[in-house]
């Protein structure tokens, strides 16, 4: 079942003549996308574990691991679906919101959490603002912002660590403990808040993604913004929010950051937009935007967390692990390439 | 304008809740070390580790024992030949070492030691035939073993103090460590009169290399460089040596051949700490069990002397104890989380100690995964040492970990620089002393510096 398009007519400009292919493996793969990876991932791991895989540490292993990416990945889903690549302004973001609810602990333990995502969303309201109206380049725009927000935590608080239970008063100190508490809270004594907290916003996101108005919307967007904006979209607005979204994400695992590391500071978060991207890309979103789902991205972060988690199980060191990683990365991202582009959606 | 207006608003907005939210914190952390590393107090809680003793000796000798041995650098006012130039200069280096003090109160510019090089029979290379587990396999990495006769032509000291002098500090890169360790600097110069510039290359070896240069063309009296990589520090301290500029290098260890363009190295002794924490750590597993290892930086040399240094002494004493694996996931603590998790699911009941490579981030993950498995058995041991290292210790989920003053690091390098210009030999290696903090002392090392 093969069709090749002829380009007749030499003074067309754009006609694919690239071969197609619509297969039932393409047509599953495309369907199930980084799932059928998934279902792969545990069956190499049951057998290595020797059938520990399922076991209840070793869940709750993989899920800490992948809780804080998969949170950043929940808000960093909108932006690349918005055609908008990605934000390299997620790790101060998250610094940030850490450093902000830190500070505030004497505002008493709900206040400083209120802060921080206060924190993140207004820095998703500034990238989004520039990025949706002014049309800045969200790459250059998003790292001009990471550097300038990481210098003012640099300047005003001198590049210290913050520590919560230093900045608290003494009547405070409950809201200092409980902070630190979050990332270490389980509940039922089997599933950590954090993993809890990740499905949620996983959740939320995915509400928002396929039953609302500005999934539609951003999904026009993301395929053509000059189409959107003609059809009557409101575009900045749409973008904003998406940054906003993307800005409380990051905030949220900012602040779970620096509970779990005691102490805040400009260099927490440092590398989670890179880990963000690789799972949000493995899950088979793409980079130009209005393609993808959450539930793919849900899937590239398991996926990301298991192949880990498999290979401590194989025993191989830490140089072996980047090259089994990038090997298994690289093939998952061509795999998603092929299908597309046998289905002819690429 | 309008479209301006707002864009102005959300920027000022968010500089001013910055600053607001700055004050509301009423004591801030921030104000602590400042202040209490330049005051001063009461008599030092702690000592050096048991082998090593106070020095200043010639480099390496090759000596059988790598203890520490006694000499004469840092000798009292009165036994040093102090040229008549330097006198005034002296005193007041002798004040500051007396006055100023750590934020943990301990002096901030206690004199270095010095370790005596053991022989080895062969060069870099006969040595690396030998397995990883035996100390020799090491030992040009543990010792800065240089050939001497190699040695370059090194500036004359001016022999007339360091009051007026002016020092540049090419630091590694931004850290919380770093700014610890630059205040500490600049209190230290301030305390002995010399002036200070000090290059922030934020890790990168090109901006490291580049502020070399242009420290060079500023023609300052010294230049102290904590080098970014052990490997470039060669080419750096030559280039400063051959413009006639005394060159120290501090904390990190340098390449041995970079020693030849060295006048001193300040720093910490990693493998002698590392080493002293294992024997511990051995003791109290009663010589069985299985250990697993998190590393530092791969390549670095706190990788080598956090990992290779506490695994070949536990080799050498306790040979029944296993090494079970070494991983390097960094210095996050939910990564690090994941690999003692997989580890306690892996190994089961062989896993009974882990050695870490840092005692903040690395700790935490360790010792949350050990207590989700319920797994307190574990005995982890950290290199240190920081607020959040030091809780652990108190709270009895770290074992142990090393002392290693950021603010005594940059005492000690001034106090050389300082000893220099006053005409006195320094010893070609001053290392800083050392301690082991257990749950029984770690009073001794409060309130943290960084």
């Amino acid at each position: 079942m093969s069709e090749v398009k002829k380009n007749e007519n030499t003074t067309a400009p754009k006609v694919d003549t690239r071969k197609t292919e619509i297969n039932k493996f393409t047509l599953l793969f495309n369907k199930l996308g980084i799932w059928i990876i998934v279902v792969l991932l545990i069956v190499v791991g049951l057998i290595v574990s020797g059938g520990q895989f399922f076991g209840k540490s070793n869940i709750q292993s993989i899920l800490e691991a992948v809780a804080l990416v998969g949170m950043v990945c929940a808000g960093l889903f909108y932006v690349t679906y918005s055609g908008n690549m990605t934000d390299m302004s997620v790790p101060i973001t998250m610094a940030f919101g850490g450093v902000m609810a830190v500070q505030c602990i004497n505002f008493g333990f709900v206040g400083a959490i209120v802060v921080g995502l206060l924190a993140g969303a207004l820095i998703g309201v500034i990238n989004g603002f520039m990025i949706g109206k002014m049309r800045a380049n969200a790459i250059i725009w998003t790292l001009a912002v990471n550097l300038l927000i990481s210098g003012v935590i640099r300047v005003v608080w001198q590049g210290k660590m913050l520590y919560a239970e230093d900045i608290a008063r003494e009547d405070m100190q409950d809201s200092a403990n409980l902070f630190y508490s979050i990332s270490r809270t389980y509940i039922g004594g089997v599933i950590s808040l954090m993993a809890i907290v990740m499905l949620v916003m996983f959740f939320i996101s995915w509400i928002i993604h396929t039953k609302t108005g500005f999934g539609q919307k951003l999904k026009i967007i993301g395929t053509n913004y000059e189409v959107a904006k003609f059809s009557g979209i409101n575009c900045t607005r749409q973008l904003m929010i998406a940054y906003v979204i993307n800005g409380l994400c990051s905030a949220t695992a900012g602040i779970f950051y620096a509970a779990l590391r005691k102490c805040a500071s400009y260099e927490n978060g440092t590398g989670y937009d890179f880990d963000a991207l690789t799972a949000i890309l493995l899950g088979g979103v793409s980079l130009n935007g209005g393609k993808g789902s959450i539930a793919g991205t849900i899937g590239g972060v398991l996926a990301y967390g298991m192949l880990n988690n498999i290979l401590s199980w194989v025993g191989l060191g830490t140089y072996s692990k980047y090259l089994v990683q990038g090997i298994v990365f690289l093939f998952i991202v061509w795999l998603n390439t092929y299908s597309n582009r046998k289905l002819g959606k690429a | 304008m309008m479209k301006k207006s707002l864009a102005i608003l959300l920027s000022g907005t968010m500089l001013l809740s910055a600053a607001f939210m700055t004050g509301c914190g009423g004591g801030s952390s921030s104000e602590a070390p400042k202040s209490s590393a330049a005051s001063e107090a009461s008599t030092p809680a702690s000592s050096a580790a048991p082998e090593a003793s106070e020095a200043g000796s010639e480099a390496p000798a090759s000596s059988a024992a790598p203890e520490a041995s006694e000499a004469g650098s840092a000798a009292p006012a009165g036994d040093v030949n102090v040229p008549e130039a330097a006198k005034a200069s002296y005193e007041k280096l002798l004040a500051a070492e007396e006055s100023l003090m750590t934020t943990d109160n301990h002096p901030m510019m206690a004199e270095g030691l010095s370790f005596d090089v053991p022989a080895v029979d062969g060069d870099a290379a006969a040595m690396e035939e030998l397995p990883e587990t035996d100390k020799n396999h090491w030992h040009y990495k543990e010792y800065l073993d240089w050939d001497q006769s190699a040695d370059a032509q090194f500036p004359e000291s001016p022999a007339d103090g360091q009051e007026g002098k002016k020092v540049i500090l090419i630091v590694h890169g931004a850290h919380a460590w770093t700014t610890c360790y630059t205040e500490a600097f600049k209190a230290a110069c301030d305390a002995v009169g010399m002036t200070y510039d000090i290059y922030d290359p934020n890790w990168d070896q090109a901006n490291q290399d580049s502020y070399v240069d242009q420290a060079i063309n500023e023609r300052p009296d010294a230049i102290v460089v904590i080098p970014v990589s052990a490997d470039h520090a060669t080419q750096q301290f030559k280039k400063i040596t051959d413009a006639g500029i005394p060159a120290f290098c501090s904390n990190t260890t340098p390449e041995a051949d970079a020693m030849n363009f060295i006048i001193s190295y300040t720093g910490p002794n990693d493998w002698y700490q590392m080493r002293t924490l294992a024997a511990m750590l051995g003791e109290s597993m009663e010589g069985k069990g299985g250990v697993a290892y998190i590393t530092h930086n791969v390549g670095g040399s706190p990788y080598y002397a956090r990992c290779y240094g506490p695994m070949t002494e536990l080799a050498e004493k306790y040979p029944d104890i296993e090494t079970l694996d070494i991983q390097s996931p960094g210095f996050e603590a939910s990564e690090v989380k994941q690999v003692v998790a997989d580890w306690i699911t892996k190994f089961g009941d062989k896993l009974n100690a882990i050695v870490l490579a840092d005692d903040s981030d690395q700790a935490i993950g360790a010792v949350e995964a050990c207590q989700a498995a319920e797994r307190t058995d574990i005995k982890i041991v950290a290199a240190g040492i920081s607020k959040q290292g030091l809780e652990l210790v108190k709270s009895g989920d770290l074992f142990g970990m090393s002392y290693q003053t950021c603010q005594g690091d940059a005492g000690l390098a001034v106090r050389t620089v300082s000893e220099w210009f006053c005409g006195i030999d320094v010893a070609r290696v001053n290392y800083l002393s050392t301690d082991i903090a257990t749950k029984d002392n770690a009073s001794s090392f409060e309130p943290c510096q960084w």
